[in-house]
């Protein structure tokens, strides 16, 4: 019984796209999200992103909860930079409410949503750096000043990742004594760890080999896309909500917006690491100005009843802009809650992006968006 | 915990709002068309006519002294009696920025599209129609983007409750009470004071008690002190209460009849089955999402209208008797088994340890004992 095989003549065979899936549980996805990618031998064709396996009704919820239980919802959207999103939010209840927090709560607030940006762009440049194949080296650098960050915040606010620390008017509780001392300790180490990091990724052969002139982005398609943050600065666009609309102090420090020239991933990667020296200054100013006093506007009821009114407020999150658009009809509750994530938008540039590479690439493209799935999916 | 209890004042616009800056520009390019102004404390607000959205988005895309080139965001809101479309737009060459309303009436709702003027508007879009049920008149691709396919319902309209999910999970948790209490009654013997749901009781029933204390000072106008102080007062007398009578009848909960709640859940199972059904059904036809998401909606609406036609009757209703239900039975007995077993555990393990038994041998007398206990059920 031997089974007869026969080559198909030439003129039989054809050429099609094959479909190859990737994620959603896969490392290189940096969470659950999934690609479905048509690829022409190594080539990426077509790309269609799968997302919503995080979703769990993170706008509907807080509707059902008062303006403080809120709070704690926004930690869980982009949970890399959570004192950057509860900064969001508190500030649109603030702005919604007419209150004014008093000098310190604003310092407190500037200094560890800074902090919080070089905590989030060192967990990138760990994660990226496994993306590309520098697999350990980075991310144990990264890691070991990111630790440090996690730890200072820990100290302050009693928990590693969900803070809950914001609040509207001010902040839960003050600072612990040798704060000054303790963040002058934790800038200074991380300072030579971003010198460090420095070192090794941006001169490195392989990053540059695989970064550079890979998938440029012209301002005006960045613009179009919605891109913001580093994606949108690499452009070459002077863009930061802090400077461009200064909410909560950021009028008062001195910061350059580190930019790029051609948009590519090696230019995201400059803006980044720039962007942490920029965040560090940031917070050397704040903590030499930072005033005694109280850490909480007075006459705050015990339930906080929010004037009607609407109000979308956004901040300069690490991943770029992070917005809040928060209705409220003058109940405890905010009647809409919606949130922007800047990786929401960041992310559905990536078929564009992506089209015309190869699948090693994509996945680099894909690091370099920095996204944050729970943010995503909401 | 009803979407309505919170919500229900509507706002009455006071004096009419002077157009900011932005406004004024956007009346000039436009004149034809009717801007109602808003307030926000950041940004100029106006809301639109449906009729000449696409007109007006066209422009503050478009137009040279408007350039409107970025959507920051693209938000859907619920206010009952009409859905509301929001566009919030900056231009980086003017560097200003804006928010633009469009109202539609919740049984037609349709707005045009922006995703061929802004890019990123596609998937803003498509998350929208897939929560808010708003339909993108000319959008490319409107997939579901965030919720598995065909959920046939939005789940960010303020008509999509969530309470019911509560209610759902504590029908589960007084279904185990129930069979319980069933299989006491059978049996003959007593179902084991559960000490935990007796403190979770006095939990709950503290609360109510030191909310009506407070809510009482309130009412009286007493200061923070004296009020603290009351609600404290009254916090000691219920417990001397409690323990004296070991619990104001712990039975008090208004028992259900059963079989309510058990057609109720045979119902959600039926309509489970039928969704699937239809769904597999309309999938080998190989109709499109939408077709399918409505040939489902249908199938349900039709099922709802035959079960109101037919009231009860249509639900079988299992039996109110006790040993007829036999399935509750075996899940209360099993439940009871694997806590005896858990609490045999334990104490064994605790004997061990104070014998100071090595971990090995502690794990021996474990399982000798598990073996014992079974042996024992066996016979």
């Amino acid at each position: 019984m031997a089974i007869e095989t026969r080559l198909p003549a030439e003129s039989d065979l054809e050429t099609i796209d094959i479909n190859v899936n990737v994620g959603p549980q896969h490392p290189a996805t940096h969470g659950v999200f999934r690609m479905i990618l048509t690829v022409d031998g190594e080539l990426v064709v077509d790309l269609d992103p799968v997302i919503g396996y995080m979703h769990r009704g993170n706008e509907k919820l807080p509707e059902n909860c008062d303006f403080r239980q809120v709070i704690g919802y926004h930690d869980r959207t982009d949970y890399l930079a959570q004192f950057n999103t509860e900064h969001c939010y508190v500030e649109a209840v603030e702005r919604l409410a007419g209150i004014t927090p008093p000098e310190r709560a604003e310092y407190i607030r500037v200094i560890l949503a800074e902090m919080n940006r070089i905590a989030s762009h060192l967990m990138f440049f760990g994660a990226f750096g496994t993306d590309i194949g520098l697999f350990g080296t980075s991310f144990m650098y990264a890691f070991r000043d990111r630790e440090t960050i996690q730890d200072f915040f820990e100290e302050i606010t009693g928990e590693r990742m969900m803070y809950n620390y914001f609040r509207p008017g001010g902040v839960a509780w003050d600072l612990p004594e040798n704060f000054h001392e303790r963040c002058w300790q934790v800038l200074n180490s991380v300072e030579r760890g971003i010198d460090q990091l420095d070192a090794l990724m941006m001169e490195n052969e392989v990053v540059l080999a695989r970064c550079r002139g890979l998938s440029p982005v012209t301002p005006d398609d960045a613009i179009n896309w919605g891109l913001s943050g580093p994606m949108l600065r690499a452009t070459g666009l002077k863009h930061d909500l802090r400077r461009a609309e200064p909410y909560s102090i950021y009028d008062r420090f001195k910061f350059e917006i580190p930019t790029g020239t051609q948009g590519d991933v090696y230019d995201r990667l400059v803006v980044r690491m720039e962007e942490m020296r920029q965040s560090a200054w940031i917070v050397e100013q704040a903590l030499d100005d930072m005033p005694d006093g109280p850490i909480m506007a007075e006459g705050l009821k015990r339930v906080l009843r929010v004037p009607a009114g609407e109000v979308y407020m956004r901040v300069e999150s690490p991943r770029g802009e992070y917005g809040t658009y928060l209705v409220s009809q003058g109940s405890d509750k905010p009647w809409r809650h919606k949130v922007r994530g800047a990786s929401f938008s960041n992310l559905s540039a990536l078929r564009a992006m992506s089209v015309g590479n190869y699948i090693s690439d994509v996945i680099i493209i894909l690091g370099s968006i920095d996204i944050v799935l729970c943010e995503v999916d909401r | 915990m009803t979407q309505e209890a919170h919500g229900g004042a509507a706002v009455t616009p006071v004096a009419p709002i002077e157009p900011g800056p932005v406004v004024r520009l956007l009346q000039s390019v436009l004149p034809g068309v009717e801007f109602e102004i808003g307030q926000s404390p950041k940004d100029e607000v106006v809301t639109i006519p449906r009729d000449d959205f696409s007109r007006v988005m066209t422009a503050v895309r478009t137009d040279e002294t408007l350039a409107f080139d970025y959507l920051r965001c693209l938000s859907g809101v619920d206010y009952l009696t009409y859905l509301e479309t929001v566009y919030h737009l900056h231009s980086f060459k003017h560097h200003h920025s804006i928010a633009i309303k469009v109202k539609c009436p919740p049984d037609d709702a349709h707005v045009p599209t922006v995703s061929h003027l802004w890019h990123t508007a596609n998937w803003h879009e498509r998350e929208l129609y897939e929560l808010f049920g708003i339909m993108l008149d000319g959008h490319p691709d409107l997939r579901p983007l965030l919720t598995e396919e065909g959920l046939g319902y939005y789940i960010m309209r303020k008509s999509h409750p969530l309470a019911d999910i509560e209610e759902w999970q504590e029908d589960y948790l007084k279904t185990i009470d129930e069979a319980k209490a069933q299989m006491a009654a059978a049996t003959g013997v007593a179902a084991p004071i559960d000490e935990k749901a007796l403190k979770i009781q006095m939990a709950q029933q503290k609360g109510a008690v030191m909310k009506k204390a407070r809510d009482d000072a309130r009412a009286q106008g007493l200061s923070p002190e004296d009020e603290k102080a009351a609600v404290q007062a009254a916090i000691k007398k219920f417990e001397e209460e409690f323990t004296a009578g070991q619990g104001p009848a712990p039975a008090a909960a208004p028992a259900k009849p059963v079989d309510e709640r058990a057609a109720k859940i045979q119902l959600a199972q039926q309509k489970a089955a039928l969704i699937t059904k239809t769904r597999n059904e309309a999938r080998a036809k190989g109709v499109s999402p939408e077709e399918e998401r409505q040939i489902v909606a249908e199938a349900l609406k039709k099922f709802s209208e035959e079960q109101e036609a037919a009231p009860a009757a249509a639900v079988p209703i299992p039996a109110a008797t006790a040993p007829a239900a036999p399935a509750p039975m075996d899940r209360a007995a099993k439940i009871q088994l694997a806590q005896q077993k858990a609490a045999l555990i334990t104490k064994t393990r605790e004997e061990a340890r104070a014998k100071g038994l090595s971990p090995e041998e502690e794990r021996k007398v474990v399982a000798e004992a598990l073996k014992k206990f079974s042996e024992e059920q066996g016979g």
